[in-house]
C-alpha cells in the first residue's frame, strides 16, 4: 500500500500492564508469582478491577467478581486498593518519561505517551527502541525488580499504543510502515485499540472482518456505511499511522455515584450517603477551579427502572451546601415508595470559577467564607477532617474508586486517602 | 489463603542510610524489635511517600523472606509504627 505514513516512528507508548497488582507484588514479595488481585473494596461479590499475571494465566479476568475467580481459583489473593502506592509509582513514571522528551501526556494512571517529533536529533541522537529498554531498566532500578513496562513505537498514538500491547508483560515492540500489514494480519479487529463487540458488528455488517479489510476500506465506506460520522475517516487515518488522536479533551461534568451497601427506599439511610455525595461532587467542582449551572440526579431502582430529574440555574454554584441544596431539591421530587439500588448526581454547564468577586449579599459571602475556611483546615490536617455532621456514617461506606479513565482526581483522592 | 493481620503498634527500628543509590532505596529499616523479637529484614519491596494533611508519613513494605511487614515512619514526630504482618508461606527447597 502506498498511502501508509511512512515517517520514522517518533511516538512511544508506555503501559504498566495490570499496574496496580504488579505494584502490590513489588510492595508484598510474599505475593510473587501467586494469583492475586485488587479490588476497591472487599466483599464476596466485590469485582476484580486488576489481576496478576499469573491470575490471568489461570482465566480470571478483570471485571470479574471475587466469587467467580475462586472458583476458578480457591487460592486467589484480593487486596484493596492503595491509591499513595499507585501514585508513587505513576510519579515515578512521569518523572522517567520526562527525562526523555517535553512532550508527555499521561493517558491514565498506568499509561502515557512521548512525543519525540521536534526533539530525537537535537537532545538524544539515540534511538527510540534504547530509550524504551532504558526505560525498562530505570523501572527495575528505580522502583522494584518486579515492575515490568511494556513500551510500543509507532508512527502515532494508535499504532504505539498498539504496538505496547503485542508482546505483555515485558515487551518492545515498533510498528511502522514496514511491518504494519504483518501485524495487522495477525490481529483481530477487537484486538485494535477502540474497537470491541458493538463497532465489531458495524463493520461486519459492512463486509469488513480482519484489520486488513479494514485498512483496505475506503474512508467513504467507513464514513457513510460503518460509522455515519467523522469518525470513519479519522479510522481511515488512524490505521495509516497519521495523528488524529492529539486532542486534549475539555472538562464537560463533574459528579458521583454510588451503588447502596442496601437497597432502601428510607430518607433516613439514603440522604448521608446522598449528602456526602454532594460534598464531594462539591470539592471536585472546586479543585477543578469551575462553577456548575446545572444540576442532573437519577437513581436506579430495585425493579430495574430509573428516575433522573435536571434542572439548569440562573446563579452558579461551587459550595458543599448550594450543591446539596439544589441536588436535594431533585432528589425529594422522586417516587418515594420506590426501593433505590444506586443514585448519583451529575452537575454540568461547568464555567470557569468567579470566586474572586464579593458579593452584594452577605449571606452568600458568609458561606463562601465557611467553604473556603473548610477547605484550608481539610488541606492542611487531611480531606474531611471538618465537614457536615450527617455524613459521618456515610464517609466511611461511600469510598472513592481509583479513577481508571484519567488522573484527572488522583491528588484529590490522595488527600482523601 | 490471604492472611493479613493489622497490628498499628510502636516499634524499635534499626535504620541503614546509604550513599550512591537511587533516592528510592536511599533510606531503609534493616531490623525491628516486635514482641521481644528480633525481626531481620531482607528485602525493601517499595517505599513511597503518603501526605496526611501537611504530615509526611513513609511507608516502608518490607520482607524477611517469609513474611511482609508494612511500616510507617513519621516525619514530624520521627516515630516507627508496625501497621500490619502479611503472613506469607515457606516454600519447599
Amino acid at each position: 500500500m502506498n498511502d501508509l505514513n511512512r515517517e520514522a516512528p517518533q511516538i512511544m507508548h508506555i503501559d504498566l500492564n495490570s499496574a496496580f497488582a504488579t505494584t502490590e507484588q513489588q510492595a508484598h514479595p510474599s505475593l510473587r508469582g501467586r494469583p492475586m488481585g485488587v479490588t476497591n473494596r472487599i466483599s464476596k461479590h466485590c469485582c476484580v478491577i486488576a489481576a496478576s499475571y499469573e491470575a490471568k494465566a489461570l482465566g480470571i479476568k478483570v471485571g470479574m467478581r471475587l466469587d467467580e475467580a475462586r472458583v476458578i481459583c480457591p487460592e486467589f489473593i484480593i487486596l484493596e486498593t492503595d491509591p499513595p502506592k499507585y501514585h508513587y509509582v505513576y510519579q515515578k513514571l512521569c518523572a522517567m518519561m520526562k527525562d526523555y522528551s517535553p512532550h508527555v501526556v499521561m493517558k491514565s494512571i498506568d499509561e502515557g505517551v512521548m512525543d519525540f517529533h521536534g526533539t530525537l536529533g537535537t537532545v538524544h541522537h539515540r534511538s527510540l527502541v534504547d530509550i524504551g529498554m532504558e526505560i525498562k531498566q530505570r523501572m527495575r532500578d528505580e522502583v522494584g525488580s518486579w515492575m515490568r513496562v511494556n513500551v510500543g513505537i509507532g508512527p502515532n498514538r494508535f499504532l504505539a499504543k498498539q504496538a505496547a500491547g503485542l508482546h505483555k508483560p515485558d515487551g518492545l515492540d515498533v510498528i511502522d510502515h514496514t511491518n504494519l500489514l504483518d501485524v495487522y494480519k495477525s490481529l483481530q479487529l477487537t484486538d485494535l485499540t477502540g474497537i470491541a463487540s458493538h463497532f465489531e458488528a458495524r463493520l461486519n455488517a459492512a463486509n469488513i472482518f480482519t484489520p486488513l479489510q479494514f485498512l483496505q476500506a475506503t474512508p467513504d465506506t467507513l464514513k457513510r456505511i460503518v460509522f455515519h460520522s467523522v469518525i470513519g475517516e479519522d479510522w481511515h487515518q488512524r490505521l495509516r499511522g497519521f495523528e488524529v488522536d492529539d486532542v486534549t479533551t475539555k472538562l464537560g461534568n463533574v459528579g458521583r455515584q454510588f451503588v447502596l451497601d442496601r437497597a432502601s427506599a428510607d430518607d433516613a439511610f439514603l440522604l448521608p450517603r446522598f449528602h456526602y455525595l454532594c460534598e464531594t461532587t462539591a470539592m471536585k467542582l472546586r479543585y477543578n477551579n469551575v462553577d456548575a449551572r446545572g444540576i442532573l440526579v437519577w437513581a436506579s431502582f430495585q425493579t430495574g427502572e430509573s428516575w433522573a430529574q435536571r434542572k439548569m440555574f440562573r446563579s452558579t454554584f461551587y459550595t458543599n451546601h448550594e450543591v446539596y441544596r439544589r441536588a436535594l431539591y431533585l432528589l425529594n421530587q422522586r417516587p418515594k415508595h420506590m426501593i433505590i439500588r444506586a443514585f448519583g448526581l451529575t452537575c454540568y454547564m461547568l464555567s470557569p470559577s468567579n470566586r474572586s468577586q464579593m458579593s452584594m449579599l452577605d449571606s452568600v459571602n458568609r458561606e463562601e467564607w465557611l467553604t473556603t475556611a473548610m477547605d484550608e483546615i481539610n488541606e492542611r490536617y487531611g480531606t474531611f477532617v471538618i465537614h457536615s455532621a450527617d455524613t459521618v456514617e456515610a464517609k466511611n461506606i461511600v469510598k472513592q474508586k481509583i479513577p481508571f479513565g484519567s488522573t484527572r482526581y488522583f491528588e484529590l483522592l490522595l488527600k482523601q486517602g | 489463603m490471604d492472611s493479613e493481620v493489622i497490628v498499628n503498634e510502636r516499634v524499635e527500628v534499626a535504620t541503614i542510610y546509604r550513599t550512591g543509590v537511587d533516592v528510592s532505596r536511599i533510606c531503609y529499616p534493616a531490623r525491628m524489635k516486635y514482641q521481644g523479637q528480633v525481626i531481620e529484614f531482607t528485602e525493601l519491596g517499595m517505599r513511597h511517600p503518603t501526605a496526611q494533611g501537611k504530615r509526611m508519613v513513609h511507608v516502608f513494605e518490607m520482607s524477611n523472606g517469609v513474611n511482609d511487614y508494612r511500616l510507617e515512619f513519621d516525619a514530624e514526630a520521627l516515630t516507627w509504627t508496625l501497621v500490619a504482618i502479611r503472613e506469607g508461606k515457606y516454600e519447599r527447597p
